[in-house]
Protein backbone atom coordinates (compact mmCIF):
# COMPACT_ATOMS: atom_id res chain seq x y z
CA UNK A 1 0.00 0.00 0.00
CA UNK A 2 1.25 3.20 -0.84
CA UNK A 3 1.93 5.88 2.16
CA UNK A 4 0.30 9.12 1.78
CA UNK A 5 2.39 11.72 2.04
CA UNK A 6 2.55 13.68 5.39
CA UNK A 7 3.27 17.45 6.33
CA UNK A 8 3.53 17.59 10.00
CA UNK A 9 2.64 21.36 11.18
CA UNK A 10 1.86 22.92 14.47
CA UNK A 11 -1.10 25.95 15.19
CA UNK A 12 -0.13 27.35 17.85
CA UNK A 13 -3.24 29.54 19.91
CA UNK A 14 -1.28 32.10 21.84
CA UNK A 15 -4.46 33.97 23.16
CA UNK A 16 -4.51 30.79 25.15
CA UNK A 17 -1.21 30.59 26.45
CA UNK A 18 -0.98 31.55 30.00
CA UNK A 19 2.94 30.80 30.65
CA UNK A 20 2.77 28.06 33.00
CA UNK A 21 5.29 26.75 30.91
CA UNK A 22 4.20 23.34 31.61
CA UNK A 23 5.43 22.58 27.40
CA UNK A 24 9.11 23.57 28.24
CA UNK A 25 9.30 21.22 31.71
CA UNK A 26 7.39 18.12 29.35
CA UNK A 27 9.96 18.58 26.69
CA UNK A 28 12.88 18.43 28.96
CA UNK A 29 11.17 15.73 30.71
CA UNK A 30 10.55 13.60 27.34
CA UNK A 31 13.55 14.58 25.28
CA UNK A 32 15.99 14.27 28.30
CA UNK A 33 16.84 17.96 27.79
CA UNK A 34 20.28 19.51 29.18
CA UNK A 35 19.93 21.46 32.32
CA UNK A 36 19.93 25.21 30.83
CA UNK A 37 18.67 24.20 27.05
CA UNK A 38 15.56 24.40 25.89
CA UNK A 39 13.67 22.76 23.21
CA UNK A 40 10.60 25.33 23.13
CA UNK A 41 10.00 28.29 24.95
CA UNK A 42 7.49 31.06 25.56
CA UNK A 43 8.51 34.57 24.50
CA UNK A 44 6.60 37.32 26.77
CA UNK A 45 5.97 40.74 24.88
CA UNK A 46 5.02 43.88 28.05
CA UNK A 47 2.95 46.75 26.73
CA UNK A 48 2.40 50.11 27.80
CA UNK A 49 2.72 50.95 32.01
CA UNK A 50 0.58 50.21 35.19
CA UNK A 51 -2.59 50.74 35.04
CA UNK A 52 -2.70 50.05 31.14
CA UNK A 53 -0.86 47.36 30.34
CA UNK A 54 -0.99 44.18 28.78
CA UNK A 55 1.56 40.57 28.26
CA UNK A 56 1.33 38.83 25.42
CA UNK A 57 2.84 35.01 25.93
CA UNK A 58 4.26 33.25 22.52
CA UNK A 59 5.21 29.69 22.87
CA UNK A 60 7.96 28.76 20.14
CA UNK A 61 10.43 26.16 18.55
CA UNK A 62 11.82 25.13 15.78
CA UNK A 63 9.27 25.92 12.81
CA UNK A 64 10.21 22.92 10.69
CA UNK A 65 10.69 24.85 7.99
CA UNK A 66 9.55 23.96 4.03
CA UNK A 67 12.93 25.33 3.15
CA UNK A 68 15.07 24.70 6.46
CA UNK A 69 18.53 26.88 6.19
CA UNK A 70 20.05 25.19 8.78
CA UNK A 71 19.67 21.98 6.65
CA UNK A 72 21.50 23.37 4.12
CA UNK A 73 24.31 25.13 5.66
CA UNK A 74 25.12 21.73 7.28
CA UNK A 75 28.72 20.42 5.77
CA UNK A 76 27.88 17.00 6.90
CA UNK A 77 24.58 16.45 6.31
CA UNK A 78 23.63 15.76 9.94
CA UNK A 79 20.88 18.26 9.56
CA UNK A 80 18.35 16.97 7.58
CA UNK A 81 14.31 16.89 6.93
CA UNK A 82 12.45 14.22 6.71
CA UNK A 83 9.83 13.66 3.92
CA UNK A 84 6.72 14.44 6.35
CA UNK A 85 8.86 17.45 7.26
CA UNK A 86 10.39 17.14 10.60
CA UNK A 87 13.73 18.75 10.89
CA UNK A 88 16.39 16.28 12.68
CA UNK A 89 19.84 16.04 13.81
CA UNK A 90 21.87 12.93 13.34
CA UNK A 91 23.75 12.98 16.39
CA UNK A 92 26.67 10.59 14.94
CA UNK A 93 27.27 13.17 12.02
CA UNK A 94 26.86 16.10 14.06
CA UNK A 95 30.51 17.72 14.36
CA UNK A 96 29.35 20.71 16.26
CA UNK A 97 30.24 23.59 14.28
CA UNK A 98 27.18 25.17 15.31
CA UNK A 99 27.03 26.90 11.67
CA UNK A 100 22.94 25.86 11.90
CA UNK A 101 22.69 27.34 15.38
CA UNK A 102 23.89 30.76 13.08
CA UNK A 103 21.44 29.83 10.14
CA UNK A 104 18.24 29.86 11.88
CA UNK A 105 16.02 32.75 12.68
CA UNK A 106 14.36 32.00 15.21
CA UNK A 107 17.26 30.59 17.85
CA UNK A 108 15.51 27.68 17.71
CA UNK A 109 19.01 25.45 18.19
CA UNK A 110 20.93 24.94 21.41
CA UNK A 111 24.45 23.83 21.77
CA UNK A 112 24.77 20.12 23.89
CA UNK A 113 27.86 21.37 25.69
CA UNK A 114 28.70 17.53 27.14
CA UNK A 115 28.49 15.72 24.09
CA UNK A 116 29.47 18.31 21.62
CA UNK A 117 26.43 18.44 19.40
CA UNK A 118 23.51 20.42 18.32
CA UNK A 119 20.29 19.70 19.73
CA UNK A 120 16.35 20.89 18.88
CA UNK A 121 12.99 19.98 19.12
CA UNK A 122 12.35 16.80 16.82
CA UNK A 123 8.96 17.34 17.01
CA UNK A 124 8.62 14.33 18.97
CA UNK A 125 9.15 12.31 16.44
CA UNK A 126 9.37 9.47 18.28
CA UNK A 127 6.14 9.93 19.82
CA UNK A 128 4.52 11.13 16.32
CA UNK A 129 5.79 7.60 14.71
CA UNK A 130 3.75 5.78 17.19
CA UNK A 131 0.86 7.74 16.53
CA UNK A 132 1.01 9.42 19.66
CA UNK A 133 1.27 13.84 19.17
CA UNK A 134 4.18 15.60 20.44
CA UNK A 135 4.75 15.68 24.33
CA UNK A 136 4.11 19.64 24.64
CA UNK A 137 1.28 19.57 22.41
CA UNK A 138 -0.49 16.85 24.87
CA UNK A 139 0.36 18.87 28.43
CA UNK A 140 -0.96 22.10 27.25
CA UNK A 141 -3.76 22.30 30.25
CA UNK A 142 -4.91 25.17 27.58
CA UNK A 143 -4.80 23.19 24.65
CA UNK A 144 -2.47 26.08 22.79
CA UNK A 145 -1.08 23.83 20.51
CA UNK A 146 -2.67 21.53 18.13
CA UNK A 147 -0.55 19.08 16.14
CA UNK A 148 -1.42 17.29 12.76
CA UNK A 149 -0.85 16.78 9.57
CA UNK A 150 -1.70 19.49 6.59
CA UNK A 151 -1.97 16.74 4.15
CA UNK A 152 -5.12 15.20 5.50
CA UNK A 153 -8.33 17.35 4.88
CA UNK A 154 -9.96 16.08 7.90
CA UNK A 155 -7.36 17.35 10.33
CA UNK A 156 -7.78 19.84 13.06
CA UNK A 157 -5.53 21.78 12.12
CA UNK A 158 -6.72 21.26 8.37
CA UNK A 159 -9.35 23.44 9.52
CA UNK A 160 -8.09 25.73 11.54
CA UNK A 161 -6.33 27.05 8.82
CA UNK A 162 -8.84 26.74 6.63
CA UNK A 163 -11.15 28.83 9.06
CA UNK A 164 -9.28 31.12 11.47
CA UNK A 165 -6.41 33.62 10.35
CA UNK A 166 -2.94 33.26 11.32
CA UNK A 167 0.40 34.25 10.35
CA UNK A 168 4.12 32.89 10.35
CA UNK A 169 7.24 34.58 12.13
CA UNK A 170 9.57 36.04 9.94
CA UNK A 171 8.46 34.36 5.97
CA UNK A 172 10.91 36.90 4.53
CA UNK A 173 13.79 34.74 5.51
CA UNK A 174 12.52 32.60 2.62
CA UNK A 175 12.47 29.39 5.36
CA UNK A 176 8.74 28.57 4.98
CA UNK A 177 8.28 28.07 8.57
CA UNK A 178 5.26 25.58 9.81
CA UNK A 179 4.60 27.00 12.88
CA UNK A 180 0.95 28.66 12.22
CA UNK A 181 0.00 31.57 14.79
CA UNK A 182 -3.33 31.98 15.19
CA UNK A 183 -4.78 35.71 15.36
CA UNK B 1 22.08 38.22 26.62
CA UNK B 2 22.47 37.08 23.44
CA UNK B 3 24.91 34.12 23.04
CA UNK B 4 27.90 33.58 20.88
CA UNK B 5 28.10 30.76 19.17
CA UNK B 6 31.28 31.51 17.42
CA UNK B 7 33.88 33.14 19.24
CA UNK B 8 37.71 33.81 18.87
CA UNK B 9 38.93 30.68 17.46
CA UNK B 10 36.61 31.92 14.68
CA UNK B 11 37.89 35.22 14.53
CA UNK B 12 41.55 34.14 14.47
CA UNK B 13 41.29 31.45 12.00
CA UNK B 14 39.26 34.06 9.62
CA UNK B 15 42.04 35.95 9.90
CA UNK B 16 45.02 33.57 9.65
CA UNK B 17 43.28 31.94 6.60
CA UNK B 18 42.71 35.03 4.59
CA UNK B 19 45.70 35.96 6.00
CA UNK B 20 47.83 33.24 4.16
CA UNK B 21 45.72 33.83 0.88
CA UNK B 22 47.10 37.12 1.13
CA UNK B 23 50.54 36.20 1.17
CA UNK B 24 50.03 33.57 -1.52
CA UNK B 25 48.50 35.76 -3.54
CA UNK B 26 51.38 38.66 -3.19
CA UNK B 27 54.45 36.19 -3.49
CA UNK B 28 53.18 34.56 -6.59
CA UNK B 29 52.40 37.99 -8.21
CA UNK B 30 55.82 38.67 -7.31
CA UNK B 31 57.44 35.82 -8.61
CA UNK B 32 55.90 36.97 -11.92
CA UNK B 33 56.59 40.59 -12.31
CA UNK B 34 59.66 41.11 -14.27
CA UNK B 35 62.09 43.90 -15.20
CA UNK B 36 64.17 43.57 -17.67
CA UNK B 37 63.83 39.52 -18.01
CA UNK B 38 64.88 39.94 -14.62
CA UNK B 39 62.89 38.65 -11.38
CA UNK B 40 63.85 41.63 -9.15
CA UNK B 41 60.74 40.69 -6.27
CA UNK B 42 62.22 37.10 -5.98
CA UNK B 43 62.90 38.03 -2.46
CA UNK B 44 59.41 39.34 -1.86
CA UNK B 45 57.95 35.80 -4.02
CA UNK B 46 60.19 33.67 -1.69
CA UNK B 47 59.54 34.98 1.66
CA UNK B 48 55.71 35.34 0.91
CA UNK B 49 56.16 31.46 -0.12
CA UNK B 50 58.00 30.56 3.27
CA UNK B 51 55.23 32.15 5.26
CA UNK B 52 51.71 31.75 3.38
CA UNK B 53 51.17 27.98 4.59
CA UNK B 54 51.58 28.37 8.37
CA UNK B 55 48.89 30.57 9.28
CA UNK B 56 46.45 28.80 7.43
CA UNK B 57 47.57 25.76 8.48
CA UNK B 58 47.75 26.99 12.08
CA UNK B 59 44.16 29.18 11.27
CA UNK B 60 42.98 25.26 10.60
CA UNK B 61 43.78 23.56 13.64
CA UNK B 62 42.07 25.89 15.53
CA UNK B 63 38.63 25.29 13.44
CA UNK B 64 38.68 21.66 14.41
CA UNK B 65 39.47 22.68 17.45
CA UNK B 66 36.48 25.19 18.11
CA UNK B 67 34.06 22.10 16.95
CA UNK B 68 32.03 20.32 19.49
CA UNK B 69 33.48 17.01 18.31
CA UNK B 70 36.88 17.84 17.30
CA UNK B 71 37.65 14.23 16.19
CA UNK B 72 34.78 13.77 14.47
CA UNK B 73 36.25 16.71 11.77
CA UNK B 74 37.39 14.12 9.13
CA UNK B 75 33.26 13.76 8.34
CA UNK B 76 33.96 17.04 6.68
CA UNK B 77 35.03 15.11 4.10
CA UNK B 78 33.54 11.94 4.00
CA UNK B 79 30.61 14.27 2.36
CA UNK B 80 30.16 16.71 -0.13
CA UNK B 81 27.44 19.51 0.27
CA UNK B 82 27.05 21.81 -2.21
CA UNK B 83 24.64 24.28 -1.00
CA UNK B 84 26.80 24.61 2.57
CA UNK B 85 29.21 27.26 2.21
CA UNK B 86 30.94 25.33 4.93
CA UNK B 87 31.41 22.24 3.08
CA UNK B 88 32.97 23.88 0.04
CA UNK B 89 35.11 25.72 2.04
CA UNK B 90 36.67 23.36 4.01
CA UNK B 91 37.89 21.39 0.26
CA UNK B 92 38.72 24.56 -0.59
CA UNK B 93 40.82 25.49 2.09
CA UNK B 94 42.69 21.46 2.26
CA UNK B 95 43.76 22.23 -1.74
CA UNK B 96 44.78 25.62 -0.69
CA UNK B 97 46.97 24.64 2.01
CA UNK B 98 48.47 21.60 -0.25
CA UNK B 99 49.39 23.78 -2.69
CA UNK B 100 50.69 26.39 -0.19
CA UNK B 101 53.21 23.80 1.12
CA UNK B 102 54.10 22.19 -2.35
CA UNK B 103 55.07 26.42 -3.56
CA UNK B 104 56.91 26.63 -0.06
CA UNK B 105 59.02 23.66 -0.94
CA UNK B 106 59.77 24.77 -4.54
CA UNK B 107 61.68 27.71 -3.15
CA UNK B 108 64.00 26.04 -1.24
CA UNK B 109 67.47 26.12 -1.76
CA UNK B 110 69.44 22.72 -2.44
CA UNK B 111 70.63 23.30 1.57
CA UNK B 112 67.64 23.65 2.70
CA UNK B 113 66.31 20.42 1.21
CA UNK B 114 69.24 18.65 2.09
CA UNK B 115 68.88 19.68 5.94
CA UNK B 116 64.61 18.91 5.72
CA UNK B 117 65.28 15.46 4.39
CA UNK B 118 68.57 15.03 6.84
CA UNK B 119 65.71 14.62 9.21
CA UNK B 120 63.78 11.63 7.84
CA UNK B 121 65.30 8.04 8.71
CA UNK B 122 68.02 6.86 5.45
CA UNK B 123 65.55 4.01 5.30
CA UNK B 124 62.26 5.44 4.67
CA UNK B 125 63.55 5.28 0.38
CA UNK B 126 60.50 6.30 -0.58
CA UNK B 127 60.16 10.01 0.94
CA UNK B 128 63.92 10.45 0.45
CA UNK B 129 63.03 10.06 -3.28
CA UNK B 130 60.94 13.56 -3.35
CA UNK B 131 63.84 15.30 -2.68
CA UNK B 132 63.93 17.09 -5.80
CA UNK B 133 64.51 20.29 -7.63
CA UNK B 134 61.31 21.65 -8.35
CA UNK B 135 61.50 25.65 -8.90
CA UNK B 136 61.16 25.75 -12.15
CA UNK B 137 57.78 24.39 -11.53
CA UNK B 138 57.19 27.82 -9.52
CA UNK B 139 55.00 29.42 -11.71
CA UNK B 140 53.06 27.48 -12.60
CA UNK B 141 52.31 26.51 -8.70
CA UNK B 142 51.37 30.01 -8.20
CA UNK B 143 48.82 29.89 -11.38
CA UNK B 144 47.04 26.91 -9.63
CA UNK B 145 47.27 28.20 -6.44
CA UNK B 146 45.83 31.75 -7.57
CA UNK B 147 42.12 30.80 -7.75
CA UNK B 148 42.47 29.05 -4.46
CA UNK B 149 44.20 31.67 -3.21
CA UNK B 150 41.08 33.55 -3.60
CA UNK B 151 38.72 31.40 -3.17
CA UNK B 152 39.93 31.04 0.49
CA UNK B 153 39.77 35.00 0.90
CA UNK B 154 36.38 35.14 -1.09
CA UNK B 155 35.23 31.93 1.55
CA UNK B 156 35.54 33.51 4.90
CA UNK B 157 33.34 35.96 3.42
CA UNK B 158 30.75 33.85 2.08
CA UNK B 159 30.44 31.67 5.09
CA UNK B 160 29.23 34.47 6.77
CA UNK B 161 27.54 36.45 3.78
CA UNK B 162 25.19 32.87 2.87
CA UNK B 163 23.74 33.07 6.70
CA UNK B 164 20.22 34.46 5.43
CA UNK B 165 18.95 34.93 9.15
CA UNK B 166 21.72 37.17 9.99
CA UNK B 167 20.71 40.70 7.93
CA UNK B 168 24.60 42.30 9.52
CA UNK B 169 26.14 39.60 7.31
CA UNK B 170 23.41 39.06 4.66
CA UNK B 171 24.46 40.86 1.72
CA UNK B 172 27.02 40.07 -1.26
CA UNK B 173 29.51 42.89 -0.20
CA UNK B 174 30.74 40.83 2.58
CA UNK B 175 33.07 38.27 0.63
CA UNK B 176 34.66 41.13 -1.49
CA UNK B 177 35.29 42.84 1.85
CA UNK B 178 37.07 40.00 3.31
CA UNK B 179 38.50 38.96 0.56
CA UNK B 180 40.63 42.51 -0.18
CA UNK B 181 40.73 42.72 3.64
CA UNK B 182 42.96 39.65 3.51
CA UNK B 183 44.92 40.69 0.09
CA UNK B 184 46.22 43.58 2.37
CA UNK B 185 46.98 41.57 5.39
CA UNK B 186 48.82 39.45 3.19
CA UNK B 187 51.05 42.61 1.27
CA UNK B 188 51.15 44.14 4.93
CA UNK B 189 52.38 41.04 6.39
CA UNK B 190 55.20 40.45 3.98
CA UNK B 191 56.57 44.34 4.17
CA UNK B 192 56.60 43.75 8.21
CA UNK B 193 58.63 40.70 7.68
CA UNK B 194 60.55 41.53 5.26
CA UNK B 195 61.27 45.10 6.88
CA UNK B 196 62.28 42.99 10.17
CA UNK B 197 64.74 40.38 8.69
CA UNK B 198 67.99 42.27 9.46
CA UNK B 199 69.98 39.42 7.85
CA UNK B 200 69.20 40.65 3.77
CA UNK B 201 67.63 43.91 4.37
CA UNK B 202 64.35 45.54 2.49
CA UNK B 203 65.65 47.31 -0.75
CA UNK B 204 63.90 50.38 -1.43
CA UNK B 205 61.95 49.23 -4.57
CA UNK B 206 60.98 46.25 -2.93
CA UNK B 207 59.25 47.97 -0.04
CA UNK B 208 57.93 50.35 -2.86
CA UNK B 209 56.43 47.13 -4.49
CA UNK B 210 55.11 45.92 -0.94
CA UNK B 211 53.20 49.65 -0.01
CA UNK B 212 51.62 50.30 -4.05
CA UNK B 213 50.07 46.66 -3.37
CA UNK B 214 48.88 47.69 0.15
CA UNK B 215 47.44 50.79 -1.37
CA UNK B 216 45.81 49.35 -4.01
CA UNK B 217 44.00 46.42 -2.08
CA UNK B 218 43.35 49.05 1.28
CA UNK B 219 41.73 51.69 -1.32
CA UNK B 220 39.35 48.60 -2.62
CA UNK B 221 38.69 47.36 0.60
CA UNK B 222 37.45 50.74 1.53
CA UNK B 223 35.33 51.49 -1.25
CA UNK B 224 33.68 48.26 -0.76
CA UNK B 225 32.63 49.43 2.76
CA UNK B 226 31.35 52.58 1.98
CA UNK B 227 28.86 51.08 0.04
CA UNK B 228 28.01 48.54 2.17
CA UNK B 229 27.24 51.45 4.59
CA UNK B 230 24.91 53.11 2.16
CA UNK B 231 23.50 50.15 0.90
CA UNK B 232 22.86 48.77 4.09
CA UNK B 233 20.88 52.39 5.25
CA UNK B 234 18.83 51.90 2.19
CA UNK B 235 17.84 48.45 2.44
CA UNK B 236 15.24 46.74 4.27
CA UNK B 237 14.22 47.67 8.03
CA UNK B 238 16.30 44.46 9.21
CA UNK B 239 19.67 45.65 7.39
CA UNK B 240 19.28 49.16 8.52
CA UNK B 241 18.56 47.81 12.47
CA UNK B 242 21.48 45.02 12.09
CA UNK B 243 24.17 48.55 10.98
CA UNK B 244 22.96 50.35 13.80
CA UNK B 245 24.82 48.13 15.77
CA UNK B 246 28.02 50.04 14.15
CA UNK B 247 26.38 53.19 14.11
CA UNK B 248 25.33 54.38 17.31
CA UNK B 249 25.12 50.45 19.07
CA UNK B 250 27.44 48.38 21.04
CA UNK B 251 30.22 47.79 18.23
CA UNK B 252 30.07 51.79 16.70
CA UNK B 253 33.48 52.47 19.15
CA UNK B 254 35.67 49.55 17.42
CA UNK B 255 34.40 49.45 13.90
CA UNK B 256 35.22 53.56 13.49
CA UNK B 257 38.03 54.17 16.03
CA UNK B 258 40.48 51.30 15.90
CA UNK B 259 38.88 49.57 12.48
CA UNK B 260 38.10 52.40 10.41
CA UNK B 261 40.77 55.36 11.26
CA UNK B 262 43.93 53.29 12.74
CA UNK B 263 43.21 50.09 10.49
CA UNK B 264 42.51 51.74 7.60
CA UNK B 265 42.63 55.12 6.88
CA UNK B 266 45.79 56.00 8.83
CA UNK B 267 47.78 53.27 7.50
CA UNK B 268 46.62 54.07 3.85
CA UNK B 269 47.73 57.57 4.75
CA UNK B 270 51.38 56.55 5.30
CA UNK B 271 51.33 54.64 2.11
CA UNK B 272 50.09 57.69 0.28
CA UNK B 273 52.80 59.90 2.11
CA UNK B 274 55.48 57.66 1.20
CA UNK B 275 54.98 56.79 -2.62
CA UNK B 276 53.02 60.41 -3.42
CA UNK B 277 56.33 62.05 -3.77
CA UNK B 278 57.91 59.14 -6.11
CA UNK B 279 54.91 59.37 -7.99
CA UNK B 280 54.15 62.90 -8.25
CA UNK B 281 57.03 64.70 -7.60
CA UNK B 282 59.70 62.51 -9.75
CA UNK B 283 61.59 62.22 -6.26
CA UNK B 284 63.23 59.36 -5.08
CA UNK B 285 61.11 56.86 -3.10
CA UNK B 286 62.52 57.09 0.44
CA UNK B 287 61.02 54.25 2.30
CA UNK B 288 61.05 54.96 6.01
CA UNK B 289 61.41 51.96 7.72
CA UNK B 290 59.48 53.04 10.66
CA UNK B 291 56.54 53.92 8.98
CA UNK B 292 56.52 50.97 6.94
CA UNK B 293 56.45 48.86 10.27
CA UNK B 294 53.59 51.34 11.47
CA UNK B 295 51.62 51.26 8.39
CA UNK B 296 51.71 47.19 8.53
CA UNK B 297 51.39 46.31 11.89
CA UNK B 298 47.81 48.97 11.45
CA UNK B 299 46.87 46.74 8.65
CA UNK B 300 47.17 43.66 10.47
CA UNK B 301 45.60 44.67 13.27
CA UNK B 302 42.44 46.17 11.11
CA UNK B 303 42.41 43.17 9.51
CA UNK B 304 41.82 41.30 12.70
CA UNK B 305 39.41 43.64 14.03
CA UNK B 306 37.09 43.50 10.94
CA UNK B 307 36.60 39.79 11.41
CA UNK B 308 35.99 40.30 15.26
CA UNK B 309 33.57 43.03 14.30
CA UNK B 310 31.91 40.55 11.99
CA UNK B 311 31.67 37.53 14.04
CA UNK B 312 30.32 39.32 16.79
CA UNK B 313 28.04 41.88 15.66
CA UNK B 314 26.36 39.44 12.89
CA UNK B 315 25.53 36.99 15.28
CA UNK B 316 23.37 39.47 17.24
CA UNK B 317 22.04 41.02 14.43
CA UNK B 318 18.68 39.04 13.12
CA UNK B 319 15.14 39.45 11.77
CA UNK B 320 13.37 39.37 15.20
CA UNK B 321 13.06 43.18 17.02
CA UNK B 322 16.19 44.04 18.43
CA UNK B 323 16.66 44.44 21.81
CA UNK B 324 18.59 47.45 21.80
CA UNK B 325 15.88 49.84 19.64
CA UNK B 326 13.32 48.89 21.75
Amino acid sequence: MAMKKKRYALVIDSRKCINCKACAVACKAENDVPVGNFRNRINEERKGEYPKLSIDFEPEQCHHCAEPSCVRVCPTGASWQRKDGIVLVNDGECIGCRYCMLACPYDARYFHEEDGVVGKCTLCSHRVDKGEIPACVATCPSKVRVFGDLEDATSRIHELLATRRYRVKEPQTGNGPQLYYLL
Amino acid sequence: MHEFNWGLLIVVYLFLGGLSAGLFFAAGLANYLTVDDKPVYARIARMGALLAPWPVAVGSGLLILDLGNWYRFYKLFTHFRWESPMSIGSYLLSIFTAITFVYLFSWLTAEERAWLFGKVPASWKQVHRLNVDISSWREKIAMVGFPFSIGVGIYTGVLLGAVSARPFWNTNLVAQMFLFSALSSGAAALLLAMVLNRKSPIEKHETKFLVTLDVVFISLELFIILPYLIHGQLSSLAVKQALSLILGGPYTFVFWGPFMVLGLLVPLAIEVYELAPSIFKGREFHGSRNLALTAAGLVLMGGFLLRYIFVYAGQVSSFRQMGMLN
